[in-house]
């Protein structure tokens, strides 16, 4: 009996123990990590650990348990915590029970069996090529490198029948690099994810690491205010958009009434032409798979189309209460699947994908008269029911004629993302990946965008 | 110490590293969750794992698993073991570790009522009070309230000789409510936590905690932008422990530090705060998040002084930079679990009360922001600046306090707030949370301090 079957066996001795349903979500994974300490590999990992997350239904009585494996004795234990449980908690009048699919088939490129078999030795050459490479000039050194691939496996079965399995594999790198002397110093910070070793370009992500860290050593504080078209990087602009479109179209944040967007269906929430979607038969996405983690089918959604809203995204439970279609339930984020059995599923975002434009990042500066590109932010925390932020900036410069001009820092880029959304000024056409916190379930693909009522504002 | 931690330990010296431990770990919790006054969630979860890992001539290998089986660790030690000396062989800077003498302890929580003992419609109904008594005005769109409870078994072994293991427990009762009114729409929370047993969370009056929430949101959806510019803030206990935590206590972390990433490098001695500005990181703080028995390296918790009266003090440790910097050990190897590495991480970290009560801070304010509550906090150990995100604030004139402002982000050069620092307050409170290192490695901490007034730019709103 493998490991992932025991999916299979806890919802059988659920059942015997006296569960009048269950479902099971196992998993197993291999963890292979290297961290860059001052320009060297101080440490590398080779990890593994499996999984069981379980839940049973007596009557309308739902509990959730979940359990390291090492074998059928923890999926025992872990029925027993359950049935314990299930006994204590109080009904939910609105539990519709588990589905019933049966999902077979998979998504394209989400699984590369070289990253999965990948050595540690190779991984510790790809993190030192990376360091080398943002070594652009003699004053730069890389304090603290994180490079780290996954390989997944995870089974899905429950009592309705239902079942649907998944592979996968994931990159996560994150590098900072320091130049400058003692008393002045600046800082750059890069992150890179995908789902093969061949998505990454090492050279050039060290380059632009070293890039950033000197134009931070560079850029002079700003003292005016600049009202004028930011156009932003999707790393961050991703997290920002996660945080407020993937909560407002969240079906468990409307049916709560959280979401902005609960009474909007149909109406205007974004500029003409933009498209949202929610796609997790994307091709080699962070988030896609054919099945999801209750054990639906997925489908890709168009959210946003031209501006209206067109739909929200819902687990089985919400699709239930609300008439909408499942398969948006996870428990898997996007940069380490670390512990993700041990969450229940919720209902969330797969790979948000902001249809891309036309234009390269080069064109929409050049479009800029007078504005600001942001390519780094210190942390992009919005107010998910707002949509208000206030962002200290870490990489950005002037765009004057279309042209970029000074770095600056010690600067706030102030807006609201919500009302953003209805001033898009351009949408690029190169789609990168971004995820939100750490074991935030979801990603968004997104190009660059520029945003016309947003304001950089300085100390003064 | 157990057969597998002798089996580990026999195969790092036989492989002759420098160095090798192993760390076991059992971690139970459950976590009630209420939405709109209904279960929304009852989860409770067991995770064992171990961790072992070889230091070889400054550099580190690390295996971890879930399979308690004798091959299994024998071959994780093996592979971490195999790891630090090929790493070793590309000529690291060598580093040694801080050896410790030779411990053997067994320590049991510090708890009144073990939560294990109460029943879980208890601690439903508990999460339920919260939720429902937000519900006080019509404007309240959404609650949300959270009972939470971990009970982690912690073993070392290592080849110093340490064998030691302990058991943390930690409470935590919370909530979070949505009000809204036509497209306006905000949100407030309030939380009480602690390492320690069921004590913790039945000291809260969850009727009051549930309504201050609501009432919060509620004010929210009125309360006018707040102010922007370089302007005289005081700043609650909440923000004040974001300043600690984040920028001075995140860039007095030993490794950034031996990396020479953080600005405070080679500035023990030096002035870096007015004279009231006191702080420590403290592993020992009775009942706070933070509290540990022992880091994940086997060193006892400890209470460190980072800042003497506006002078820097020291820095805190783990083995290595204890060992590297040739400074004493502080207790602060932490990792996140046993599928992570350690880092050197906080526990509980503050600055220490000052000498006014806080109605003087405000009395002697004639034009001011009075922060409430943190949303978040952003570290930046290489350029020492400071972000911070208030939930909410009050506009403070003529030693009164006015109107609530919206939430605001609070930003500038943390020594230049710090020197600024020129009352503050007898009150002291400290919150707890997770603390993560960059964006990873989330462990338990707390963080607080008095209400401090200082010069801060504040934007946003």
């Amino acid at each position: 009996m493998t490991l992932l079957s025991l999916a299979d066996d806890a919802v059988r001795k659920a059942l015997a123990s006296g569960a009048k349903a269950a479902e099971a979500f196992a998993m197993t994974y291999r963890t292979k990590s290297v961290y860059i300490e001052q320009d060297v590999p101080k440490v590398a990992e080779d990890r593994t650990e499996a999984g069981i997350g379980l839940k049973v239904a007596v009557g309308k009585r739902v509990a959730f348990t979940s359990a390291s494996l090492e074998g059928q004795k923890d999926v025992g234990a872990a029925v027993a915590a359950a049935m314990k449980a299930v006994k204590m908690v109080p009904e939910d009048p609105d539990f519709p029970g588990f589905t019933s699919f049966r999902v077979m088939g998979k998504v394209e490129k989400t699984h590369d069996s070289k990253t999965a078999e990948a050595p540690v030795k190779d991984l510790v050459e790809m993190a030192l090529e990376t360091t080398a490479a943002a070594k652009v000039r003699k004053d730069i050194a890389v304090p603290k490198g994180i490079f780290r691939v996954q390989d997944y496996e995870l089974r899905v079965a429950n009592s309705e029948g239902a079942e649907g399995s998944h592979r996968g594999t994931l990159v996560f790198l994150y590098f900072t690099a320091k130049s400058g002397t003692k008393t002045k110093a600046g800082e750059g910070i890069i992150k890179s994810l995908g789902v093969s070793l061949s998505q990454q370009d090492f050279q050039a992500i060290g380059k632009r690491l070293g890039a950033r860290s000197v134009e931070n050593l560079e850029a002079s504080a700003l003292r005016e205010r600049i009202a004028g078209t930011v156009v932003m990087d999707p790393l961050d602009l991703g997290e920002m958009l996660i945080q407020t479109v993937g909560s407002a179209v969240n079906a468990e944040d409307v049916r709560r009434k959280r979401s902005p967007w609960q009474d909007k269906k149909g109406k205007k929430v974004a500029a003409e032409g933009l498209n949202i979607a929610d796609m997790p038969r994307l091709p080699a996405g962070l988030s896609s798979c054919a099945v999801d983690d209750e054990g639906n089918p997925t489908a890709d959604r168009p959210l946003v189309a031209d501006g209206i809203l067109r739909d929200f995204v819902h687990d089985h439970y919400n699709a239930a209460l609300l008439g909408g279609k499942g398969g948006n339930a996870f428990r898997r984020a996007v940069a380490t699947i670390e512990g993700a059995y041990a969450r229940p599923a919720q209902c969330s975002i797969s790979n948000l994908v902001v249809e891309p434009g036309t234009q390269s990042l080069d064109e929409i500066i050049g479009s800029v008269q007078k504005g600001v590109y942001i390519e780094k932010l210190a942390a992009p925390e919005v107010n998910p029911f707002s949509g208000a932020f206030a962002l200290e900036v870490r990489n950005a410069a002037i765009i004057e004629k279309g042209e970029l001009k000074d770095h600056v820092k010690y600067a706030l880029l102030v807006g609201n993302m919500f009302e953003g959304l209805k001033n898009v000024a351009a949408t690029g056409r190169e789609l990168r990946p971004s995820h939100g916190f750490l074991t935030a379930t979801g990603c968004c693909y997104l190009p660059p965008m520029a945003f016309d009522g947003f304001e950089l504002v300085g100390q003064k | 110490m157990g057969e597998l931690a002798k089996s580990a330990l026999k195969v790092f010296e036989k492989a002759g590293v420098d160095f090798g431990d192993m760390r076991t770990e059992e971690r139970r919790s459950t976590t009630v969750r209420i939405a709109n006054e209904q279960l929304q969630a009852l989860s409770s979860v067991v995770r064992k794992g171990f961790s072992v890992r070889a230091f070889h001539h400054g550099a580190w290998g690390y295996g971890s698993g879930t399979s308690f089986k004798l091959d299994s660790v024998r071959r994780a030690a093996e592979a971490a073991a195999n790891i630090a000396r090929a790493n070793a062989a590309r000529g690291l800077p060598r580093s040694s570790l801080k050896s410790i003498k030779p411990t053997r302890r067994r320590v049991k929580p510090v708890m009144k009522i073990d939560p294990a003992d109460i029943g879980l419609d208890e601690k439903t109904e508990l999460a339920m009070i919260v939720a429902r008594a937000q519900r006080f005005n019509p404007k309240v769109a959404s609650t949300f309230a959270i009972y939470g409870e971990w009970d982690y078994e912690f073993q070392v072994a290592s080849t110093f000789g340490t064998d030691v293991s302990w058991r943390e427990v930690r409470t935590r009762i919370g909530g979070q409510a949505v009000a809204a009114e036509g497209d306006k729409r905000d949100f407030a929370y309030d939380f009480a936590d602690g390492t320690g047993g069921y004590e913790i969370v039945k000291a809260v009056d969850p009727n009051e905690m549930g309504k201050t929430i609501g009432m919060e949101a509620v004010e929210l959806l009125t309360a006018k932008k707040p102010p922007s510019g370089l302007m005289t803030v005081i700043t609650d206990p909440d923000i004040s422990g974001l300043l600690a935590h984040e920028v001075m206590g995140h860039a007095s972390e030993g490794d950034e530090i031996t990396k020479r990433r953080s600005f405070l490098t080679d500035i023990v001695g030096k002035k870096v705060g007015s004279p009231l500005v006191t702080m420590y990181d403290d592993g020992t703080y009775p009942g706070a998040h933070g509290t540990i028995q022992f880091d994940c390296e086997g060193t006892p918790g400890h209470k460190t002084k980072i800042i003497d009266r506006g002078i820097y003090a020291g820095y805190m440790h783990s083995l290595e930079t204890s060992g590297t910097l040739k400074m004493p050990l502080t207790g602060n190897g932490r990792a996140e679990n046993y599928s992570r590495r350690v880092w050197v991480r906080m526990t509980n970290t503050y600055f220490a009360p000052g000498p006014d009560r806080f109605d003087e801070l405000v009395e002697e304010t004639k034009d001011g922001l009075l922060t409430h509550k943190s949303i978040s906090g952003m570290e930046d150990p290489v350029g020492g600046g400071f972000q911070a995100v208030a939930l909410m604030g009050h506009l403070v004139k003529n030693g009164e306090i006015g109107p609530a402002v919206r939430g605001m982000t609070l930003t500038g050069k943390a020594l230049e707030i710090l020197k600024s620092v020129d009352m503050a307050s007898k009150e002291f409170k400290l919150s707890g949370g997770f603390c993560g290192k960059g964006e990873e490695d989330y462990v338990p901490v707390s963080s607080g301090g008095p209400y401090m007034r200082s010069k801060i730019i504040v934007g946003g709103g």
